[in-house]
């Protein structure tokens, strides 16, 4: 037999990985560099399929990367910063050391730098792109701005992260595309649709700071460097789109306005413009001016191949989007200061509504408490002393809450000392046939425009009834092919005799829904074993879940009864 | 003024009747003054003359009398030195005072230090010029140059090095600014450039373009949502059922934990009959003090035993063995082959049975099949082992019925958003999971005591 003999690990997948030892060598870095450039690089570990082959027979775990993406690490112009980075801390430290502070100081002053726009462009190569990776980049931005100004990190990211994070606001704000908003225990969830892309983002509650020490911070920090490098492209990019300018620029007049006399109290003449662009109660300035623009009206087009009925039904969207940007619009709201002032701001604000607060909270308040033309003013406490007439005093769910179901909800349940009625996660979906909380059951109620009746007895039996009715709907077309089937049962089963006839009258709508019924019942005997097998098997996971539903919603109403009674009998005690 | 390298040329140029005459020149020049008067007696030396050769310049060195000339020079630099000219040309004011007795001195602190004093230049002769500090080398080319370079620049022309140097300065290699930096200038990152014509490849080898990111980096390692929403039962005002179901979660979560540690508590304890007895202790303490004897008896045997080895048998077969042997393999292989001719005969009547196995085992393969793509789709979603380390999922992040405070300002939130994120990016498969480095030690901490300390005490 001829050839030579082939070695073992020369080939295959032995050499298509490498560990992650062998990869920092290969680009002489250290541990932590090398880290750092596979973060900004995007560049991933794998696991490979057979690791004992790639490992060289041994079967200790690794960490392997693809050798094609080190050596495509190679190119890198940033390794070589930091090596310079390497040997700059090297004589720095020693010029430190013999107490050289003159050295020192020139070393400092040439402290070598990198800039990470080419990665970005590289790695995201078009707008589109960045926009669909920017959950993590604002989670992060906001995350990080909430952060204490001491150690930990350096106070420059600090700020750049809450000053982007403060450009997104404001952008979301001019764009008005806020749709969801979940008050979790973690934190607020944000869902905003930016050029088409939903983006979800978490933001922390203002003061829950504990530093968890299995948190790799010098991780954190490095996805932070390249995440504030994106947002600020992502926003000046989407600033543009807006004609806005860019650093943001607050409206001329209510930057005159707010020129008051107390604002020296809040911040230093270098922070002042900062805070009150956070403040997000004014609006932004625009390149060229806002009328124009929002006067012009969209053109339909019905795109090809697309049907009257499709494009209705995106007509219909449209509008019913344009009502939700608008849901607060001429409202005018007022923060007590017991409440979240930034969420909420934010919110009311992406919505047209004008919010102020007490001038003695925070910068930026366009109005006092006093002023009779405030619609609504938000209160997070039992009871409040001084109340005025002609406004409606609520909790700050509520404004969640409507933001949430896309409509002004009845504000008694929400008026100061009630309670509350739970709030909703709007990210959850139900599928048919899934259990539906009864408050949900409500809210869909109410905004199909049915008005809930005043009385709460005759509310919750209202509840009741669209509740089972719900049920029923689901659990129908079950009900009605069993039906037909027993019926021809027993068609089969009875005794030939011939009867007089009787005209019986013909329900049309009873017809047809037969006529359905008896096709769907023999496509499923014409059904093939196997997709027979699979057809019950899906039929049954139906029911069960039309079952397990219904099993909740009887909990759910011996569980409201109890609790009924318990008020009944509190009442008559 | 007089050099004496210069004299001493012109002297030793002439002979020596007009070196003498000359000296006499210069010791009787009119109104020459001398410092020292008491030198004035080059006469008495002339009197017994030797005589000598004068074809020859080492004898013109050798016996010419220059001493007078000499000494002359020699005062003449004195009074220079001394008095910073020569006594002669002084005016008489310079050379002499009034002497009017005694005065009085007017400042005493006005008295000079002395190591000023000492370090005073001991000669009045100003020190010679330096000419090269005055003057320029090349000076006239060089204005001429500058004449015509400014020439040049009113009209617009630069250098040439200048024009190099601007040439150099490419508008990517100025120091970067850090990322952080507020002052950073911003620009739009992705407006369409102009393409460049260039041969792709050198500018990649010229460092001019950076080399084209692989494609399949752009795939993200996960399926996962870069932010997964939290579950509705850990909604801050949560409605009864969702927050039971999370709560339900969560408690089985926990229970599997405790049962993986129980387990392993279970499979880690000592077994009954493994744990020491009284009487095992006892065997173990007389261990090798009773049974000596037996046991070395006991091997001796045992040495005997062993020492036969085997024999090898070594008979050769006969001819009738090996041909009947050869006989049997024959048949052997006939009987193989007929029942194999048989068996694919019977075959074409067991047909239905043979297709029925195929289609079961394809059945088998596609269900297979099936279930491997289940399995991979599912993976792409799974933490994969990405290191020495498996993925740990975070706890759930939820409060107790008791815990929640039903309104948004006696909110306690639960869990850290740094550490969900720091999980949610180990998920994602975008970094391995670690475990905190631990600090070492590299050297012994001694404790010494001080001696202040041990005073005190």
């Amino acid at each position: 037999m001829g050839g030579l003999q082939k070695k073992k690990y020369e080939s295959g997948s032995a050499t298509n990985y490498i560990s992650r030892n062998k990869a920092r060598k290969k680009l002489s870095l250290s541990l932590a560099d090398f880290r750092r450039l596979c973060i900004l690089k995007g560049i991933y570990p794998h696991e490979p399929k057979h690791k004992k082959k790639v490992n060289k027979g041994s079967t200790a775990q690794r960490t392997f990367y693809l050798l094609k993406d080190i050596r495509f690490l190679m190119h890198e112009p940033i390794v070589g910063k930091f090596r310079e980075y390497k040997i700059f801390v090297r004589k720095l430290r020693k010029a430190y050391g013999k107490a050289e502070w003159g050295t020192a100081e020139k070393l400092r002053g040439n402290k070598p730098g990198y800039k990470l726009d080419h990665i970005i462009k590289e790695r995201y190569p078009t707008f589109i792109d960045a926009l669909r990776d920017v959950d993590d980049a604002l989670s992060m931005c906001f995350l990080f701005s909430t952060f204490p100004r001491t150690g930990k990190c350096h106070v420059q990211t600090i700020e750049l992260c809450r000053r982007l994070s403060v450009e997104w606001m404001n952008y979301i704000i001019t764009l008005r595309s806020l749709r969801k908003v979940f008050l979790s225990i973690k934190g607020i969830y944000y869902q905003a649709e930016v050029l088409g892309q939903i983006i979800t983002w978490l933001v922390p509650y203002q003061f829950a700071h504990d530093h968890p020490t299995d948190v790799d911070y010098r991780v954190m920090a490095t996805f932070t460097e390249l995440y504030t490098t994106l947002l600020g492209f992502i926003n000046f990019r989407l600033y543009q789109t807006l004609n806005l300018v860019y650093p943001p620029k607050l409206d001329g007049k209510g930057e005159e306005e707010s020129r008051a006399e107390s604002e020296e109290d809040y911040a230093m003449d270098s922070e002042r413009y900062m805070e009150k662009l956070s403040a997000l109660s004014a609006s932004l300035v625009r390149v060229v001016s806002t009328a124009e623009a929002e006067e012009a009206e969209l053109d339909h087009f019905p795109a090809e191949g697309e049907d009257g009925e499709k494009l209705a039904e995106r007509l219909k969207a449209r509008q019913d989007q344009d009502r939700q940007e608008k849901l607060f619009e001429g409202l005018k709201f007022f923060l007590n200061r017991e409440v979240p002032r930034e969420s909420l701001a934010f919110v009311l604000r992406c919505f047209g509504a004008q919010v102020s607060w007490d001038k003695s909270l925070c910068i930026g308040s366009t109005y006092d408490v006093t002023d009779e033309t405030i619609t609504h003013h938000v209160v997070d406490r039992p009871s409040l002393e001084k109340q005025y007439i002609n406004r409606y005093y609520v909790q700050p769910q509520w404004v969640y809450d409507c933001v949430n179901a896309r409509m002004l909800l009845p504000v008694e349940d929400y008026f100061v000392g009630v309670t509350l009625p739970p709030h909703l996660s709007p990210f959850v979906e139900e599928k048919e046939g899934d259990y539906v909380p009864p408050e949900k059951l409500k809210l869909l109620a109410l905004q199909k425009g049915e008005r809930p009746e005043q009385e709460e007895e005759e509310e919750e039996e209202d509840n009741d009834d669209s509740e089972e009715e719900e049920d029923e709907d689901q659990s129908d077309d079950e009900d009605e092919l069993k039906g037909m089937e027993e019926k021809q049962a027993l068609g089969k089963a009875s005794s030939v005799k011939v009867t007089p006839g009787e005209a019986k009258p013909v329900n049309r709508q009873r017809a047809e829904q037969e006529a359905k019924a008896e096709e769907k019942r023999l496509a499923v005997m014409m059904m093939k074993k196997r997709d027979k097998y699979l057809y019950d098997k899906i039929m049954f996971g139906k029911k069960r879940s039309v079952r397990e539903a219904n099993k909740m919603s009887a909990k759910r109403k011996a569980l409201d009864e109890a609790s009924k009674a318990n008020k009944k009998k509190k009442l008559k005690k | 003024a007089y050099s004496s390298r210069t004299l001493h040329l012109q002297q030793s140029a002439r002979n020596m009747a007009a070196a003498r005459r000359h000296k006499r020149v210069a010791a009787s020049q009119p109104g020459f003054l001398r410092l020292k008067p008491d030198l004035d007696h080059s006469a008495s030396r002339i009197g017994h003359k030797k005589r000598v050769n004068k074809n020859k310049k080492k004898n013109w060195n050798k016996y010419s009398d220059i001493q007078d000339v000499e000494e002359f020079l020699e005062d003449v630099r004195l009074q220079e030195r001394a008095t910073g000219g020569l006594l002669s040309d002084k005016s008489d004011d310079g050379l002499f005072f009034v002497d009017v007795g005694e005065q009085k001195k007017k400042g005493k602190g006005l008295k000079p230090l002395r190591i000023d004093l000492i370090l005073q230049p001991d000669s009045q002769v100003p020190p010679p010029k330096d000419i090269l500090a005055y003057q320029q080398p090349n000076a006239r080319k060089l204005r001429l140059m500058a004449q015509k370079a400014e020439k040049l620049a009113a009209m617009g022309v630069l250098p040439r090095r200048e024009r190099l140097l601007q040439r150099r300065r490419i508008p990517g290699s100025e120091k970067p600014v850090a990322n952080n930096d507020p002052a950073r200038a911003f620009y739009d990152l992705w407006r369409p450039d102009r393409p460049d014509t260039a041969d792709p490849y050198y500018l990649e080898q010229t460092k001019r373009r950076l080399v084209k990111r692989p494609e399949k980096l752009n795939v993200k390692p996960s399926l996962l949502p870069a932010v997964e929403v939290a579950a509705p039962g850990a909604s801050y005002n949560p409605d009864f059922t969702s927050h039971q179901a999370l709560l339900l979660e969560a408690h089985e979560t926990e229970v599997a934990k405790l049962k993986a540690e129980e387990k392993l508590a279970r499979q880690l304890a000592v077994r009954k009959e493994d744990l020491a007895t009284e009487e095992s202790v006892f065997r173990e303490q007389v261990e090798g003090l009773i049974e000596e004897e037996e046991e070395k008896l006991e091997a001796e045997e045992d040495d005997e035993g062993t020492a036969v080895g085997p024999t090898a048998q070594t008979e050769k077969k006969t001819e009738k063995q090996r041909k009947r042997e050869k006989a049997d393999r024959v048949k052997e292989l006939q009987k193989k082959a007929e029942r194999k001719a048989i068996d694919s005969r019977q075959q074409l009547f067991q047909l239905r049975t043979i297709s029925a196995e195929l289609r079961r085992r394809e059945q088998q393969t596609s269900v297979r099949r099936t279930r491997r793509k289940d399995q991979q789709e599912r993976e792409k979603v799974q933490p994969r082992r990405l290191g020495k380390l498996r993925f740990q999922a975070p706890d759930l992040d939820v409060q107790l019925s008791d815990e929640l405070s039903g309104s948004l300002r006696t909110l306690k939130p639960e869990g850290s958003i740094l550490k969900d994120r720091f999980k949610s990016l180990q998920k994602r498969n975008l970094i391995e999971p670690r475990e905190r480095a631990k600090f070492k030690r590299k050297f012994k901490v001694k404790y010494v005591e001080k001696r202040e300390f041990r005073e005190i005490q």
